[in-house]
């Protein structure tokens, strides 16, 4: 079966500076897909290289099977990060004009609407003006403008971010219900730990360049059980010039180190020092490994 | 299924004709003409009835008999009035005595003081044929017109009089002499399909004139309409980020010549309403008969073009931009293209075969507007110079669109800065 994206040692160069430098990468059918990386690492410029809106300067991209920068249009959708409505357009009227460009027929259209609508809690928006909408409302709709076309590859840049709790959860629900309908999900995030629960697959891009790519498992298998989160009563100060300690995590109620070394023999030098309630040797959370990767002294590493 | 650039077409079509803006430009028309004929009207009605008091310094001593005799007569029409239209001038004679520049001085004092509204010295010369003396009008109003004409005919008459009957020679004689014979314009004769001669009928400024102008207004009107409303949609898609959905969707180009289509769709809306309310209006006073079907075609062809030319101006402007302020800054060179058959029409309708004209007509963004004239504007230029303004122009549409393809494809997803002039034409070179 054909990846629902393949890309073969693609660049990207703005004014000579490589924004996205020789990526590989292959987004497996029917999968969730989460690019992860910091601000200005060449995400959304990936992702726009996917929906042909930004041609590569090198390497090929195939979408659904096409290289071509039309073929597959119809059955790709995009939801860029931040707004894309018109605000004085009624929510009806957008969503009709969005998915009429993916070629599809009002008559089409409507009922998928409709359902989604409902899906999404929206019953009654249609005649609303998208400029009287809040953030949260907004961002739904921009996600049915997304979906009405019932696309077989979903392309969602930062979908979750400034979303309360209740919206979050109900775009989260929605994304799981279309990806459960057959259509391929990628989708960019800072949040890490929406990334480890909803994604097949992760991929992490820094500095242009693919640093991790695989499952959750995958990635933290690369890293080891070098993770340690503890609960003390003497807190992170009981951390302090202990052996084998390469870096402390400070939540306030609970630590999180990397060690370097047996853990056995740090928890022995530990409860010497203070009363330990809590002890894990854990794998690194998604959240550790992209610090590392991104932090000064990490990145000096790729 | 839908053409995507039809889908677009419509989408922004019944975006503008629903904005505010349409039904700006809509009313805008008939509300400046109905506008200028109500300040006409008001102005005319609402005249300036103050009294106008001046004083007299007549070295002469015979001139202001005559002249207060005629303000008399003035004033008393004035009065007869109902409502009164016009100022009463009411002159008073005074004189000198002692330093002419103290009583100057005086004089103006009064004026300030609003005593007096002007004051007006007569040289003992001005009856002289052979004088060069010259009558002194002072006031501190040297943009009130009325009274210092009025007080130069009223003397300038009564010193011809007195020359004539200086010189023994019958005033009016010499005016029945001179009476000056007017002349009426007529068209041409011509002969019918029997051979019978029909006469020249009279030139009908109505025809010849204002038919031919209201159908260049209309045309300007309709692009100023249409076009410009392409800068805000690609601006607000920009700002937005709908360009990015949109171009995930379709192709730059489809995207834009969509946009256009709706545009044009708008401005040919537009003129539609003006032309058919044009002609009710027209075949209400008689009229009916003066625009035919060719007419109409000349029209809508220069419509096009110009709806065409101006909107790839516009949609370049918005593309190179990120914001409306952005956008101001390039605005200009559009908008004075935009202006120069506006700033020229009237060079045009005087002497429509003139080399500036043809020059003019022959320049392609001022093309639709002036050739429109000219070809309605009796007899009409030579069909060679409709032909070679018409090449010329759609030459320069099809030109002008292919780039605004290219820069629009570039421009539509950049942020920050406005592309500049330079990065525009290496966008248009690159492949």
């Amino acid at each position: 079966m054909h990846p629902a994206i393949r890309l073969a040692d693609v660049t990207k160069r703005f004014s000579g500076t490589p924004a996205v430098d020789g990526l590989t990468l292959d987004v497996p059918q029917g999968s969730i897909y989460g690019f992860i990386g910091p601000n200005g690492s060449g995400k959304t410029t990936t992702l726009r290289m996917i929906m042909h809106i930004l041609l590569p300067d090198a390497g090929r991209i195939e979408v659904l099977g096409s290289t071509g920068n039309t073929a597959a249009r119809d059955r790709v959708s995009y939801l860029p990060e931040e707004r894309g409505l018109y605000k004085k357009m009624t929510v009806r009227r957008l969503l009709r004009y969005y998915g009429q460009l993916k070629s599809r027929t009002i008559a089409q259209l409507d009922p998928v609407i409709d359902d989604w609508m409902t899906r999404l809690g929206m019953e009654g928006w249609g005649d609303r003006k998208i400029e009287t909408l809040s953030k949260g409302m907004s961002q739904k709709v921009q996600f049915v403008g997304a979906v009405v076309n019932q696309p077989e590859l979903l392309i969602l840049d930062e979908p979750f971010s400034g979303l309360d709790p209740v919206n979050a959860e109900s775009l989260k629900d929605a994304v799981l219900e279309i990806r459960r309908r057959g259509t391929t999900v990628v989708f960019s995030t800072h949040d890490m730990s929406t990334a480890e629960r909803m994604c097949d697959r992760i991929f992490m891009i820094f500095r242009g360049r693919k640093v991790l790519d695989g499952t959750l498992e995958d990635i933290q298998a690369q890293y080891g059980f070098d993770t340690v989160r503890l609960r003390t009563a003497g807190g992170a100060a009981a951390l302090t010039g202990m052996a084998g300690v390469q870096s402390v995590n400070d939540y306030g109620q609970m630590q999180e180190i990397r060690l370097a070394g047996d853990a056995q023999r740090f928890l022995q030098d530990l409860t010497s020092r203070t009363t330990v309630y809590h002890f894990e040797i854990a794998r690194p959370s998604l959240h550790d490994i992209f610090v590392r990767i991104a932090r000064p002294e990490g990145a000096a590493a790729v | 299924m839908k053409n995507k650039t039809v889908v677009i077409a419509t989408s922004e079509f019944t975006t503008l004709v629903r904005s505010k803006a349409f039904i700006l430009g809509l009313l805008m028309m008939p509300l400046f003409s109905a506008l200028a004929i109500g300040v006409q009207k008001f102005t005319k009605d609402a005249t300036d009835i103050k009294d106008r008091p001046f004083a007299v310094i007549d070295r002469t001593g015979v001139l202001y008999g005559p002249l207060q005799a005629a303000a008399d007569e003035w004033n008393a029409g004035v009065r007869a009035a109902a409502p009164q239209i016009a100022p009463r001038f009411l002159p008073s004679q005074t004189s000198f005595a002692g330093d002419d520049q103290q009583a100057r001085a005086a004089l103006s004092d009064r004026v300030r003081r609003e005593e007096l509204y002007a004051f007006v010295e007569i040289p003992a010369g001005v009856l002289d044929p052979a004088s060069n003396a010259e009558i002194r009008y002072y006031s501190n109003h040297p943009a009130y017109r009325p009274l210092p004409t009025w007080i130069q005919n009223t003397i300038n008459r009564e010193i011809v009089n007195r020359r004539f009957r200086d010189a023994a020679v019958d005033r009016a004689l010499v005016t029945r002499l001179t009476r000056r014979v007017d002349m009426s314009e007529l068209g041409l004769f011509a002969r019918d399909t029997s051979g019978a001669i029909r006469a020249a009928a009279p030139v009908d400024k109505i025809r010849t004139i204002a038919i031919p102008v209201a159908m260049m207004m209309i045309l300007l009107f309709s692009v100023m309409s249409g076009a410009p409303q392409l800068l805000n949609s690609v601006i607000e898609e920009k700002m937005s980020r709908i360009s990015e959905v949109l171009i995930g969707s379709v192709t730059p180009f489809e995207l834009m010549m969509g946009k256009l289509a709706g545009s044009i769709a708008v401005s040919v809306l537009l003129a539609s309403v003006y032309v058919v309310g044009g002609l009710a209006v027209a075949r209400r006073f008689g009229y009916g008969d003066v625009v035919h079907g060719v007419d109409i075609a000349w029209l809508l062809l220069f419509l096009l073009m110009a709806s065409f030319m101006f909107g790839s101006v516009f949609i370049t402007i918005g593309a190179a931009c990120s914001d409306l302020k952005d956008a101001q800054g390039m605005m200009p060179p559009a908008m004075l293209l935009l202006m120069l058959p506006w700033l020229t029409w009237f060079a045009v309708l005087n002497a429509p075969d003139s080399p500036i004209a043809i020059g003019l007509s022959m320049f392609p963004t001022a093309t639709p507007f002036l050739m429109l004239l000219r070809i309605m504007l009796p007899p009409g230029p030579p069909a060679w110079q409709i032909a070679v303004s018409v090449a010329i122009t759609a030459t320069a549409t099809v030109a002008m669109v292919y780039a605004a393809g290219k820069i629009f494809r570039t421009g539509l997803l950049m942020q920050g800065k406005p592309a500049s002039f330079v990065e525009m034409w290496r966008w248009v070179r690159a492949s």
